[in-house]
């Protein structure tokens, strides 16, 4: 694909993704129409942890890991930040103001926005520790196990940018009985948080936090919209495969397929529509 | 107070709104003078469009070079607040920081001090990073005792045993490599695909205005 067709699919994703967004928010928006999403198995144990640090006054840990702004990985940062902001003000009762870690610098003044906007008293800079990793990871799992014993916190969150070295924080957590919530935008931390973690999010789920913590309708938009472009993906790339085997298959014939693809999407549409 | 805070968020979101669209408009539209036909002056109206883009980018670099200003007073401060209350590794750190920043000034172009500590303390530390490795494979069998659970172990048995140079596990090899290329990479596409989405989603959230971070 050359580089101008390639922008101007991207230009048209993008108008197609604000156009839904601003149509599933005000569709959302109306009372009668308004839907349950669909549950997230990872952040069952979120209102657990809040209460627990509630009660035995020790703070939670919230951990970007390496993910920055203005870097490939802003948007994973942002869908952190709004975990983390959503745990902060459910924990704000509490005189233990939550822990955040980072080792990307960029991220320290959102996450002193996080602790300003929960807890208005109290000093939040202290709260907000940056454990510079370079290009070693190693080195901020190893400031982490080294610092968090101090803290004692009653649980770790962890979603960001991590690799294998997510393994010597989760392994901390296990050891003292701690919870854990871990996710990562790179596949060895994130195969490393579905072995080790308690409750894990895997891929986009991490993105839908703000619309499974919370009532908002514009915060659900994003969850309808996300699951609209995963459903096209589903349909479409079993559709491409189809169309390659055709071309293989001189005996498959399109129209036929066409109608067996139109069947099945009709069954999947009765079925789902049966189970809820 | 309330009106103020109100009229601070809608001024946030109305930045992060025009400088969205500006950064999105100037990088999709501009540095490409083919998106506009081969008409005269395009080369011109491609460049002028890719200028916002450059601009902020630049903005963004020194604002990422600022912020490590910002993370080194952090780590001093925090540092320094939990010296004060008897916490002897922070007191540590703070040393091992004036060491380096004395030598590095000192013996400029000096990498010995990295070697000599930063190195070897890493790879022990990947060999402590190998053990939690293990034990967390070993945990999954207690903490996930479904079919997802015993496959996962099943496969990082597999893995290990066709990573071994041994002849006699040729077979294993084959299989391993098909893993590896077929499985493997699928559900890793998979991931990074959802992950594309949600980027994008976000990412367009954001550029509306509808993002907490800025609609406060």
């Amino acid at each position: 694909m050359d580089p101008t067709t390639a922008q101007v699919l991207a230009l048209l994703f993008l108008m197609a993704t604000v156009v839904l967004i601003v149509s599933a928010r005000y569709f959302q928006g109306r009372a009668d129409r308004r839907n349950a999403q669909r549950r997230i198995e990872g952040f069952a144990h979120l209102k657990a942890w809040s209460e627990q640090a509630i009660a035995s006054n020790q703070p939670l840990h919230l951990a970007f890991g390496s993910a920055g702004i203005g870097e490939d990985d802003t948007a994973v940062t942002v869908a952190g930040a709004e975990i983390f902001r959503h745990i902060a003000e459910r924990v704000s009762a509490s005189d233990s103001p939550p822990l955040i870690t980072t080792s990307a610098a960029t991220t320290i003044p959102l996450g002193q926005a996080i602790l300003a906007g929960a807890w208005h008293e109290g000093d939040s800079l202290a709260r907000v520790q940056w454990y510079p990793q370079g290009t070693r990871s190693l080195a901020y799992a190893a400031a982490l196990s080294g610092a968090l014993p101090d803290e004692q916190p009653s649980a770790h969150i962890l979603a960001g940018s991590f690799g294998a070295e997510l393994a010597l924080i989760l392994d901390h957590a296990q050891r003292r009985g701690q919870g854990s919530l871990a996710v990562s935008d790179q596949l060895p931390g994130q195969a490393v948080a579905f072995a080790m973690a308690d409750e894990v999010l895997i891929g986009e789920e991490l993105f839908a936090a703000a619309p499974t913590l919370t009532d908002d309708s514009q915060s659900q938009s994003v969850a309808i919209v996300m699951d609209f472009w995963r459903a096209l993906l589903l349909l479409t790339l079993p559709a491409l495969v189809l169309l390659q085997v055709v071309q293989m298959q001189p005996w498959l014939q399109l129209p036929l397929l066409a109608v067996v693809a139109a069947l099945l999407v009709v069954f999947g549409a009765l079925t789902m529509r049966g189970r809820s | 107070m309330q009106r103020g805070r109100r009229i601070g968020t809608t001024f946030s979101a109305f930045v992060a709104f025009v400088v969205g669209i500006t950064m999105t408009g100037s990088l999709l539209l501009g540095g490409d003078p083919k998106l506009f036909g081969e008409q005269p002056g395009s080369e011109q109206l491609a460049e002028r469009l890719a200028l916002p883009a450059t601009l902020l980018l630049r903005l963004v670099a020194i604002v990422i070079a600022l912020s490590i200003v910002i993370g080194v007073v952090n780590l001093l401060y925090v540092h320094i607040t939990r010296l004060a209350r008897g916490k002897f590794y922070s007191g540590l750190l703070l040393a091992s920081f004036s060491i380096t920043i004395y030598w590095s000034i000192a013996m400029q172009g000096d990498t010995s001090l990295l070697a000599a500590v930063q190195v070897p303390i890493e790879s022990a530390l990947a060999g402590l990073l190998f053990l939690s490795l293990v034990s967390g494979a070993a945990t999954v069998l207690a903490k996930r005792t479904d079919v997802w659970g015993l496959l996962f172990i099943l496969i990082v048995l597999f893995v290990m045993l066709a990573s071994l140079p041994l002849a006699e596990l040729a077979l294993l090899q084959n299989w391993h490599e098909w893993l590896m290329h077929v499985p493997v990479s699928a559900g890793a596409r998979a991931i990074l695909l959802g992950i594309a989405l949600g980027t994008v989603v976000v990412g367009t959230r954001a550029l509306l205005g509808l993002d907490r971070a800025t609609r406060g």
